[in-house]
């Protein structure tokens, strides 16, 4: 821009006033679906919305005006929003929808609240806006201009007879619908069901920190999207699509918040604990978010008095954030199993499974059992008689399975008093074997 | 007038902490579910928001059992966690002392710094009542570390380390070097808030199964609950190891 580069002057000159510049090809499909990507996102602030291609997004305001504690303070967050999301964006407010779109290209700030306000604020715009609109109204535009016109104002002055009767149908058209005098329905936005967002990094990148930073971006606008269904996520998925060139696809990590969320930055920081434990085979190109299957949540309460004691955490958050980190498998909690084998009367129980009742209700064991079991018996030479206490306790069981166990099982103890639990084969060579600690 | 000049000394009392006496900290402890070792704690129980260490010979020498009332303790919607526990904790014989599995979470860490890291986790999470962590080797800083965080939560931290780690200096408020003995438990405290003890605590462990634990000495003894002001005398006799064991009797009174 300082070197005099413009919008409007040709790709020569540009060149010419700035050799270095990186010139880039407009793409259409990206900017109809950064636009998508912009609605689904304001829909957290009505759910009136309606897409206007190729490049206008029209809200409808009134009925969200007193939630967001009015126009100033709506714009405000919009601005903040779009700012998060990382676009630019030109606000205008007026009564209809033409206007508000040609106040927003022209007259960026605007804000039009009443019917009688709107005339005045149309009235000095060049009818060259009139151009923009998918209507093909070229030739009545260059009638105007040759009869020496400028301003809307003045083509609202012409007879409508006579220019309708010149062609002009689709100019008049379209100032009655800016001005208010005859309805424009559009249709609304739905946003999709389910969530996809892409966000291409500028530079491929390793580094995790870029990574979470552009993956913030693409949660700001996740949280629109779910604000608007007024739901949350059991599940998000976060791709990461690697460099073209390294033939090494993409990685697909799950994000799981433990329970029903819509705490963006909780997505945030279990997503922290899953990089950092994934090793990046190459640069990544791109970061692309996909959820489904939203399901509706109270909204967060907002306490009166703004206690918010943080004494009772939230068990749910701690079980995935050691998850995200150590792995899945990592955490879990143990139940007993009916098995007489004691290698088998227990098992691994993801704490947010319901646990099946009965079982394990606290009944004293008829027989001793050890609070530690080694995970596999450990051959020990044959004890003095005088160290086995109690036992032998017959176990026998699981020649169906051919894991079959023919022990007898004796509490003994060790040089320094403490008792364990050891057992001696049945069949030769009547081995003895550590089989836990009564610790 | 005269009801200021008699409460004076007794706030005095409470606010200077005399040498020769237990530590009455902020927040009560919570009870251990043994009477003789409750009696020379600081607060009456393990610690809260602040790193207890047990120091074992090995594992299996009783260690559970002690810990068995805290962890049957758990509310629902709260956690226990055991943190790279060095065997298998076995589900039939907690769940027959009446633990609370399923709010027991078994955390297996790869490596120490991924135990130390999922401690924080659950110290921050304020969501666990009590926190059982294995852990061989750390050095000061780590150890400072989790009794930093520790004190910013109302969470029991247990350390459970190998008795080679009673010569190390340790940031924990209470050590406790634990030894087994025919009918269940010697501990031997190493450092508390208040005098050090001489003599070991002897604690029966409870027993799982129908009648008496089969090492139960036969004669019936109690066991004895000495007061922290009757041990000196007895401290040649009980303890024919070198009373001073280190840092035990140098961190004793520091805090």
């Amino acid at each position: 821009m300082a070197r005099g580069v413009a919008p409007g002057i040709r790709r020569a000159s540009a060149l010419a006033l700035a050799p270095d510049l990186c010139l880039r090809e407009r793409e259409p499909a990206l900017e109809g679906t950064a636009l998508a990507e912009i609605a689904d996102w304001a829909g957290a602030f009505t759910s009136t919305l309606s897409i206007d291609p190729p490049d206008t997004l029209l809200l409808e305001l009134r009925a969200s005006l007193r939630l967001f504690g009015g126009m100033e303070n709506l714009c405000e967050r919009l601005q903040q929003g779009l700012d998060a999301l990382g676009f630019n964006a030109r606000l205008a407010v007026a009564p209809t929808p033409l206007a508000a779109r040609w106040l927003a290209r022209l007259a960026p700030g605007s804000r039009i609240d009443t019917p009688c306000q709107l005339a005045a604020a149309l009235d000095p715009l060049p009818f060259s806006v009139l151009a923009d609109s998918p209507a093909d109204i070229h030739d009545s535009l260059d009638l105007l201009a040759g009869i020496g016109l400028r301003q809307l104002a003045e083509v609202r002055r012409l007879p409508r007879s006579g220019l309708a009767r010149r062609k002009g149908g689709a100019v008049l058209d379209l100032l009655d619908r800016a001005y208010g005098v005859r309805a424009d329905p559009r249709p609304w936005h739905i946003p999709p069901e389910r969530y996809q967002a892409r966000l291409p990094l500028p530079v491929p990148s390793t580094q995790i920190d870029t990574l979470l930073f552009g993956l913030r971006r693409l949660l700001a606008g996740l949280s629109g999207w779910l604000d608007a269904r007024q739901a949350g996520l059991e599940a998000l998925s976060l791709v990461l699509e690697y460099e073209r060139n390294q033939h090494h696809g993409e990685a697909r990590i799950e994000i799981i918040p433990g329970s029903l969320s819509r705490d963006m930055a909780r997505f945030q920081m279990l997503a922290r604990e899953h990089l950092s434990r994934h090793v990046l085979p190459a640069a990544v190109d791109a970061l692309r978010l996909e959820a489904d299957a939203p399901r509706a949540i109270a909204p967060p309460r907002h306490d009166l008095f703004e206690g918010d004691d943080g004494r009772q955490g939230d068990p749910d958050l701690l079980l995935a954030t050691l998850r995200a980190r150590l792995g899945p498998r990592a955490v879990a909690c143990l139940a007993p199993c009916p098995d007489h084998r004691p290698e088998r009367a227990w098992r691994w129980h993801d704490p947010q499974v319901p646990e099946p009742s009965g079982t394990h209700a606290g009944e004293p064991q008829s027989q001793p059992r050890p609070l530690w079991l080694l995970p596999v018996p450990r051959p020990i030479a044959a004890p003095h008689p005088d160290r086995l206490l109690a036992g032998p306790e017959r176990i026998e069981s699981g020649w169906w399975d051919g894991e079959e166990v023919r022990r007898d099982y004796f509490v003994a103890r060790r040089h320094d008093h403490s008792l364990v639990w050891i057992f001696q084969e049945r069949q030769p060579p009547h081995g003895w074997f550590l089989h836990g600690h009564f610790g | 007038m005269a009801g200021q000049a008699s409460s004076a000394p007794l706030r005095l009392e409470e606010l200077v902490w005399r040498g020769d006496r237990l530590a009455a900290p902020a927040s009560p402890g919570r009870p251990t579910g043994f009477a003789a070792l409750d009696a020379v704690l600081p607060g009456g129980g393990w610690p809260v928001g602040a790193l207890t260490e047990l120091l074992l010979p090995h594992a299996g020498v009783g260690e559970l059992s002690l810990l068995l009332p805290l962890l049957t303790r758990i509310p629902a919607g709260r956690w226990g966690v055991c943190i790279a526990p060095p065997a298998l904790p076995y589900a039939p014989a907690l769940a027959g002392a009446g633990v609370p599995l399923g709010r027991l979470l078994v955390v297996r860490a790869e490596s120490a710094a991924h135990a130390r890291w999922a401690c924080r986790q659950a110290l921050d999470s304020r969501s666990c009542e009590a926190i059982i962590l294995w852990l061989a080797d750390a050095d000061m800083a780590a150890l400072r570390r989790l009794q930093l965080a520790a004190e910013e939560s109302a969470t029991p931290v247990i350390l459970i380390r190998p008795e080679t780690c009673a010569g190390q200096p340790s940031p924990a408020v209470l050590r406790l070097a634990l030894a087994a003995r025919p009918g269940g438990l010697q501990i031997r405290l190493l450092k508390r808030r208040g005098p050090l003890l001489a003599a070991p605590v002897d604690l029966d462990l409870p027993w799982g199964a129908p009648g008496a634990r089969p090492d139960q000495p036969r004669a019936s003894q109690d066991a004895s609950t000495p007061s922290p002001s009757s041990v000196t005398a007895l401290h040649a006799l009980v303890r024919p190891r070198p009373a001073r064991s280190g840092p035990a009797g140098l961190h004793a009174g520091t805090r």
